[in-house]
């Protein structure tokens, strides 16, 4: 499991995890984040199961393990959060912030000593050591119940699934040749994205934000302009597709 | 060979099918007195008798309901401390892995927090064990006993007046049915217990 530095400002650091070569087949390769601040840490959509002890390895070459008071998982996926019963038993008193409407599911995944910290559908704000951090609502992309997290001080978006593309263990980190990566994301998210009315309501929120970095769950990380040229193609791509007509969009 | 948690799971759902069965064993014990009142004068010497059955079908309920709860707490304890196992694994896989981390030791007190939850669960299930194997081999006994109910009723039975000998036979065959499949559970659930046992 690779590490990278995405940002560092004064009051915090961004990282990011993934590229794990070591990670066992027909797994799909995934990227976690975390915010890092002077005494707490913020683990983002922290992973499966599978990958528990790379994370974890990953994790403490940067901070000691019980600087992560706070886990946010962006949806109930197995890929998100199915490692949960583990981090359970190593962090304590740690809270997990999470979508209210996959409370229920998301504690199946055992959940004895971290606290479930609700998002309301409107999204939510989280301050740590004075690092403000918003919740966006991202709901229907492609959860029900689903949310990015964005740095106003960065502008770095964590975007979940929106943006994710299936790509090589060893891809680059930053997406490149913006044309060149369509053919990469294209299906994910007209067959994964369920609703087209979601879609263009969280592209009209994330224009209004500062993005200077969208950061996916798999796949490379849009930054600059790439982001807005994202925005553009996501805006045009026709969503919810299945059979029949998935094959005539392709 | 079953993992731990999966034997156990197994014993739990045995004697959830003998308490199942015991249920039937009330339904009889209730046609018996039915019938020993009907009969009056002509069963007097099965009267007495429903009291045992009666007696026999309140105890295995209860013991059963017992040994119930003891089996799923012990299917419980076995899962969690499969869990402490897995989590053990990693963490042992992460001091291989992270040796040159500047931030290594800060798992220390996680190992050994994991560790001693390990150690309190491991203590727990050998107690759950003792205390099932116990119950059963209670409820074992009172089984045993009930061989001996099944011929005296129907010893009683063939002193009765006719008209009633086919019913009373019908409650000692249903006596010996009923208990015979609850003893077929509980023969099994108590072989699982002691291969648990000689685990420990």
């Amino acid at each position: 499991m690779k590490t990278h530095k995405l940002y560092e400002g004064r009051t915090h650091t961004w990282l990011m995890f993934g590229r794990d070569g070591e990670k066992p087949e027909k797994i799909i390769d995934t990227n976690q984040y975390m915010v890092v601040t002077n005494d707490n840490a913020l683990l983002m959509d922290p992973g499966g199961i599978e990958l528990f002890s790379a994370m974890l390895t990953a994790v403490i070459k940067s901070v000691p393990v019980d600087k992560i008071t706070h886990l946010f998982a962006s949806h109930q996926d197995p890929d998100i959060i199915s490692s949960l019963g583990l981090w359970d038993q190593v962090l304590e008193g740690a809270t997990l912030h999470s979508p209210w409407i996959w409370e229920g599911f998301i504690r199946h995944f055992g959940m004895q000593n971290i606290t479930y910290s609700p998002i309301e559908d409107e999204g939510g704000r989280i301050q740590l050591d004075g690092v403000g951090l918003e919740f966006i609502p991202a709901h229907y992309l492609h959860s029900s119940g689903n949310f990015n997290v964005f740095d106003p001080a960065s502008g770095i978006l964590m975007s979940g699934d929106i943006g994710a593309a299936m790509d090589t263990d060893d891809a680059p980190l930053f997406v490149d040749d913006f044309d060149a990566h369509i053919p990469r994301m294209k299906l994910f998210h007209q067959r994964w994205m369920p609703s087209n009315e979601a879609k263009q309501d969280w592209i009209n929120r994330v224009r209004e934000l500062d993005v200077k970095m969208l950061c996916p769950q798999h796949g490379r990380i849009f930054r600059g302009d790439d982001v807005h040229r994202f925005l553009d193609w996501f805006e045009a791509l026709e969503v919810g597709l299945v059979g029949k007509r998935l094959q005539a969009a392709s | 060979m079953q993992n731990n948690f999966v034997v156990t799971a197994v014993i739990a759902s045995h004697i959830d099918d003998a308490m199942q069965i015991a249920r039937k064993l009330s339904i009889t014990a209730s046609n018996a007195r039915a019938l020993a009142f009907r009969a009056g004068s002509g069963a007097l010497g099965f009267r007495p008798l429903t009291d045992y059955i009666n007696r026999l079908a309140t105890l295995t309920a209860s013991s059963s309901f017992r040994i119930n709860q003891l089996a799923c707490d012990l299917s419980r304890t076995e899962t969690e401390r499969e869990k402490t196992e897995q989590a053990l694994r990693y963490f042992n896989q992460v001091y291989q892995r992270a040796g040159d981390s500047p931030y290594l030791e800060s798992m220390n007190p996680v190992s050994a927090r994991t560790e001693q939850r390990q150690q309190n669960l491991k203590e727990s299930y050998c107690a759950q064990i003792n205390l099932l194997r116990a119950e059963l081999e209670t409820l074992a006994g009172e089984l045993r006993a009930a061989t001996m109910l099944v011929t005296m009723s129907r010893v009683e039975a063939l002193q009765a007046d006719s008209i009633y000998q086919h019913s009373l036979n019908n409650v000692a065959d249903n006596v010996e049915d009923v208990t015979t499949a609850i003893k077929q559970r509980i023969d099994s659930a108590q072989r699982l217990v002691l291969d648990l046992k000689k685990q420990l």
